[in-house]
């Protein structure tokens, strides 16, 4: 294979860490993207369930409301069908070439991945008190936790690396879509922040109905 | 091997062949000849057309053998079907 052209279309020949962590879809789509994606999705899903960590939408991450492991898995799938099939639609409208869907369905799920972070973070039990205890107190669910005086640093900790996996997401999931589309510039940029937010939009009214028809 | 130039280093006007030779018996054709729309591709793009005629144009063969992914593939494809347009239009309004 001709050096010149493997530079050209691939210039970090052998990905390291830092490639494969914030733009692995260059070397890594189709099929192998959609099993390691839904792996992350369900994996996170079931961590989630362990502390109540809810993905309860595109953008969202949530702790607090205890609920089946069921609604967990389907949470963090509504989530990534949500967004890829917006731009999917997206993509077929706007995009000049053709593309596979599977490359599109993959790699959004796998721009998931890092949400499984967020939910082993949650698992932290300083985190878990002040939760609890914050539920109790706005809420009046659950009964009073005695807090250690270092929970609440541990929470806004905990609170800051679940923003920094959503900003981390988005990034994924925006080049997974420029990539899957061949779209760059202004017009990726704001078709992607609309599909974003009509997915967003219908991940949440999707998951309100799923809890709905749990709750009879 | 020297790269084949096709532009010109004084004004970048698009090259012509001027003269052909053949090495065997020296006979030495003139003319002005334009060049074909895939010999002003550059290198690598002109590698890559070579690998995917190999492939038997199977972008998922070309995928599998570069080690990268389909899209990346597709998206070179893409970008050098534009390239080859460019340069079809180009001759076209040249010779219109």
């Amino acid at each position: 294979m001709d050096d010149l052209l493997v530079e050209e279309l691939a210039p970090s020949r052998k990905p390291g860490l830092r490639k494969w962590l914030f733009d692995p879809f260059p070397y890594i789509a189709g099929g192998g993207s959609l099993a390691l994606g839904l792996a992350a999705i369900l994996l996170a899903g079931f961590v989630g369930s362990l502390a109540n960590t809810h993905f309860d939408g595109v953008l969202d991450i949530h702790t607090g409301r205890a609920a089946p492991l069921g609604t967990f898995l389907a949470e963090g799938l509504i989530d990534w069908l949500s967004i890829s099939i917006v731009l999917l639609i997206l993509g077929r409208i706007l995009s000049r070439t053709s593309f596979r869907s599977i490359d599109m369905l993959g790699t959004q799920a796998m721009a998931r991945w890092p949400t499984l972070i967020a939910a082993i973070a949650a698992l932290a039990p300083p985190y878990q008190r002040y939760v609890a205890q914050l539920t109790w107190k706005l809420l009046g669910v659950g009964e009073q936790v005695p807090l250690h005086s270092t929970d609440p640093v541990f929470f806004g900790v905990i609170a800051m690396v679940s923003i920094l996996v959503i900003i981390w997401t988005v990034v994924l999931m925006y080049r997974a879509y420029t990539i899957c589309c061949n779209v760059a510039g202004a017009r990726a940029a704001v078709t992607f922040v609309i599909g974003l937010i009509v997915s967003e939009v219908v991940s949440k009214i999707a998951i309100i109905r799923l809890l709905m028809l749990q709750q009879g | 091997m020297p790269l084949l130039p096709t532009e010109c280093p004084s004004c970048s006007s698009k090259l012509a062949v001027r003269k052909l030779s053949c090495d065997e018996c020296g006979t030495v054709v003139d003319g002005s000849y334009e060049l074909p729309p895939l010999a002003v591709l550059s290198k690598a793009d002109q590698e890559f057309i070579a690998q995917f005629v190999s492939a038997s144009g199977s972008l998922k063969e070309m995928a599998r053998l570069l080690k990268v992914s389909y899209p990346t593939v597709r998206n070179r494809l893409d970008d050098i079907i534009t390239r080859i347009k460019q340069i079809q239009e180009g001759e076209e309004h040249g010779n219109g």
